[in-house]
């Protein structure tokens, strides 16, 4: 009785914490409740790393400049032991770390807050900006330029067209021997970007060299990108310049411009930069841009205050205990039988990456072939470690033959097998197995099925846009759904798979 | 399909799993008891200690260079048992019930020779039967000859009782009957025939086969009413005194009838079955309450198995 009097304290204070935070940052912090009321605001993170060599150090970093309608509202410094300034460097702003003495491996965190201006509008160039230099051509090349400058307009009518036509030329120099002579001479240019800039520039087109990283892609430690950038109309149009293609600049946050280089590390060595974003649901207006970030210990103390590629990790964790919660649901309260607790989240988590009907047809079709090759090892009379390894070899096998004949077939579908967790597919072979043997048939189709519901009822609560915002946005309601699985836990009544089981004990 | 309400299966006092498992199971059975009944060979060292009657234990292979020595052992030992110690749902139980020359006669009719015993006692030593693929070790035991009480109510297979024994007070039985659809096992679930066993008198109630009510054994057609269980008395009190020698208060006993013993334990389980309520027509609930309510438990087997008599009896 004590026990029971515990739970229900336990349980209550759980669920007013939960629900209390929530509607605390939903009432005074302007959290949105609902995904849909965002806007869109990214986190950018910037990790740079280097070994120390034992004295001084100063790092110097470019900071991306408000060139396009995504504006850096906030940057935020937290590094211990580093002093930070920001300087105005030939007019290009630089953030400055230093520090007296540094050994070892060092880390340096910046983050920035950015948000859109406006819809996308596309870059404007200014008037009055000034034309960046280039390296001109001179001689022999100058005579190269030329005819290869003729057959590229050619084709394209426009500015675009030409330089888009120039960079598939310079990308196939195989098939022109004016292309590959002066991409002999690159050196001289700083390189075939900066040899493409001269010729663009010879032929009366402004170009300039950008870059930066697109704040919409997923996962952490992303490496910076670079891009050819052409004047055409009054507006800076992004190139691919190995595809020359056309790039959607919409959210590619602008770092870096032409020859101002990126990192400078002064008394280290090894240096590396890579960058990490995600995209907050926070209501933009009053928590992200106001920076409410850091001054409240609520916020200050929670998610938001890990570095930028943990919270992406996190984004998924935390919609894991939902997935237990399904779980115990399903088999405490409905009575559904599952082969193993908690096989069924780590299939709906590989749903995610395969979604769901694709996902479901995959299992059922290594798990089948699974079977089928394991019933022979029964004969083998094997012991259990080393039938179950011949399993994973089956499973690995059945991975690559499905793989390899869906995409044979000219469907990528296949190569979606090596999300599956393969140790535990192996085990799930080798329960149903013998499952198989000692209960028949009908038992594994019951248990197989039941996981399968199980799995797929996961998925969709998981893959919910409204789910995951919320997961994501108040993590204290992770409280409430312990407190329900706490519930669950003491609950004696009946599931409802028994009034099916115990109906006949109603009959008279 | 049709469904029951779940106000109607309380007023049975029908006991679902997870009452069983939070009221009953977690709260009368310690967990470090299961290893008593999980082990078959501890629990038959206990009975012995006891004095409970169980099949006489003829030998136990712990370590595989014993194989080859069965042979001689098993000299002049007509029939004989090989069992898996931590065994589950009766796999790896292999019964000899005679000789043929230097081979082995099986209990199903088929012929084994040495090389084949060998191997299956391997097999067990090395976790092939055991749960979890565990290393384990092979008793054997001596063969049961069955009364024959339970002829023409089983096909093939082993028939046995289950008592539900409740802080020692037996509760409810049943007896389970192997049937073709079963393959000779004595599981419920996998077809077998359920019959309950009134506790008053030791005589059929009703029967059941997936959950159904059945009057006539499926396979021999004999009438399942006329099952009686002699020397039930002793049953029951074999059964209760289980709870002193395991201290689990919710236990299933499982007991086989011999022609010249009389009732043996066969093995005991920490967690048994609800199907015991579909074979009785009636729920565990106001039987374990009334257990739950006596102010002043009996001490001694012989009390508490009176005490079963005069509440538990159908009239």
């Amino acid at each position: 009785m004590n026990n029971k009097k515990q739970l229900v304290i336990l349980v209550g204070t759980l669920l007013a914490l939960g629900i209390g935070v929530t509607v605390y940052k939903v009432l005074f912090l302007g959290f949105a409740l609902s995904p849909a009321s965002r806007e869109s605001v990214w986190t950018v993170e910037a990790e740079i790393s280097f070994i120390a060599d034992g004295g001084p150090v100063e790092v110097s970093l470019n900071q991306p400049d408000n060139l396009n309608d995504l504006v850096v509202v906030d940057i935020v410094d937290r590094n211990h032991g580093y002093s930070y300034l920001v300087k105005d460097v030939d007019g290009v702003r630089r953030g400055i770390w230093s520090r007296k003495d540094a050994h070892g491996p060092q880390k340096i965190y910046q983050r920035l807050n950015v948000y859109r201006l406006d819809d996308f509008m596309g870059r404007e160039a200014e008037s009055d900006e000034k034309a960046p230099k280039v390296i001109p051509l001179d001689g022999a090349a100058r005579m190269l330029a030329d005819s290869l400058l003729r057959k590229a307009k050619e084709k394209g009518m426009d500015d675009l067209s030409m330089a888009r036509e120039l960079l598939r030329l310079l990308n196939a120099p195989e098939n022109n021997t004016k292309a590959s002579s002066l991409l002999e001479m690159k050196d001289d240019f700083g390189g075939a970007l900066g040899l493409a800039r001269s010729l663009l520039h010879h032929a009366g087109v402004q170009s300039r060299v950008v870059r930066g990283v697109f704040l919409n892609e997923s996962g952490a430690k992303n490496k910076i990108k670079s891009y050819l950038e052409v004047r055409n109309e009054g507006r800076w149009i992004m190139l691919d310049p190995l595809a020359a293609e056309v790039v959607d600049s919409d959210v590619f946050l602008l770092w870096q411009v032409n020859d101002e280089s990126l990192l400078e590390v002064v008394g280290g060595h090894d240096s590396s930069i890579s960058f990490s974003s995600v995209e907050n649901s926070v209501k933009s207006n009053r928590v992200a841009i106001e920076s409410e970030l850091g001054k409240t210990p609520l916020v200050d103390f929670s998610i938001y205050s890990l570095p930028v590629h943990a919270q992406n990790a996190f984004k998924l964790l935390l919609l894991i205990p939902l997935g237990a919660l399904v779980v115990v649901v399903m088999r405490n309260l409905v009575g559904i039988r599952t082969s193993g607790t908690f096989l069924p989240i780590l299939i709906a988590l590989t749903f995610l990456q395969t979604s769901l009907l694709v996902g479901l047809g995959l299992f059922v079709l290594i798990v089948s072939l699974g079977l089928v090759l394991r019933s022979y090892l029964n004969r083998l009379n094997l012991l259990l470690v080393p039938r179950i390894s011949a399993v994973l070899v089956f499973v690995i096998i059945i991975y690559l033959g499905i793989s390899v004949v869906s995409y044979k077939m000219g469907s990528d579908v296949g190569l979606l097998v090596t999300f599956f967790p393969m140790i535990i597919i192996s085990w799930t072979i080798e329960r149903m197995s013998v499952l198989w043997e000692e209960e028949g048939f009908r038992e594994v189709f019951i248990q197989g099925g039941g996981s399968l519901l199980t799995s797929s009822l996961i998925y969709l609560v998981i893959s919910n846009r409204w789910v995951g915002h919320l997961a994501y946005s108040f993590p204290e309601l992770l409280l409430v759904v312990l407190a329900v699985i706490l519930m669950v836990g003491s609950y004696t009544g009946y599931r409802l798979s028994e009034l099916r089981r115990f109906e006949p004990l109603g009959r008279e | 399909m049709r469904f029951i309400l779940p106000s109607r299966l309380r007023t049975k006092g029908v006991v679902g799993m997870n009452m069983r498992n939070l009221s009953f199971v977690a709260e009368n059975n310690p967990r470090h008891l299961y290893s008593l009944v999980d082990d078959k060979l501890k629990t038959k060292k206990l009975a012995e200690e006891a004095g409970i009657a169980a099949p006489r234990l003829l030998g136990v292979v712990r370590v595989h260079k014993h194989v080859g020595q069965l042979a001689p052992f098993l000299k002049g030992q007509g029939g004989f048992v090989v069992k898996p110690a931590k065994g589950s749902g009766g796999k790896g139980i292999l019964v000899i019930t005679g000789r043929d020359g230097d081979r082995f006669v099986k209990s199903s009719g088929g012929v084994i020779n040495e090389n084949d015993l060998h191997r299956h006692v391997a097999n067990t030593l090395s976790g092939l039967f055991s749960l979890g693929g565990n290393p384990d070790v092979a008793m054997l035991e001596e063969v049961v000859e069955f009364a024959d009480v339970f002829d023409g109510f089983t096909y093939q297979g082993v028939p046995d009782i289950r008592i539900i024994v409740y802080k020692g007070y037996p509760v409810m039985s049943m007896a389970r009957l192997s049937t073709a659809a079963s393959d000779g096992k004595a599981n419920l679930h996998q077809g077998a025939v359920g019959v309950g066993i009134d506790i008053g008198s030791g005589n059929a109630l009703l029967a059941v086969q997936h959950s159904l009510p059945v009057q006539e054994h499926p396979d021999t057609g004999r009438k399942l009413s006329d099952l009686s269980i002699p020397g039930w008395l002793e049953c029951l009190r074999l059964a209760s005194r289980c709870y002193e020698m395991t201290g689990l208060g919710y236990l299933g006993v499982d007991l086989v009838l011999d022609a010249r013993r009389g009732p043996l334990l066969l093995e005991l389980n920490a967690r048994p079955g609800l199907a015991i309520q579909m074979a009785n027509g009636q729920g565990l609930l106001p039987r374990l309450a009334l257990v739950n309510s006596l102010e002043k438990p009996h001490d001694s087997a012989e009390d508490r198995v009176e005490y079963s008599l005069g509440h538990f009896a159908r009239v």
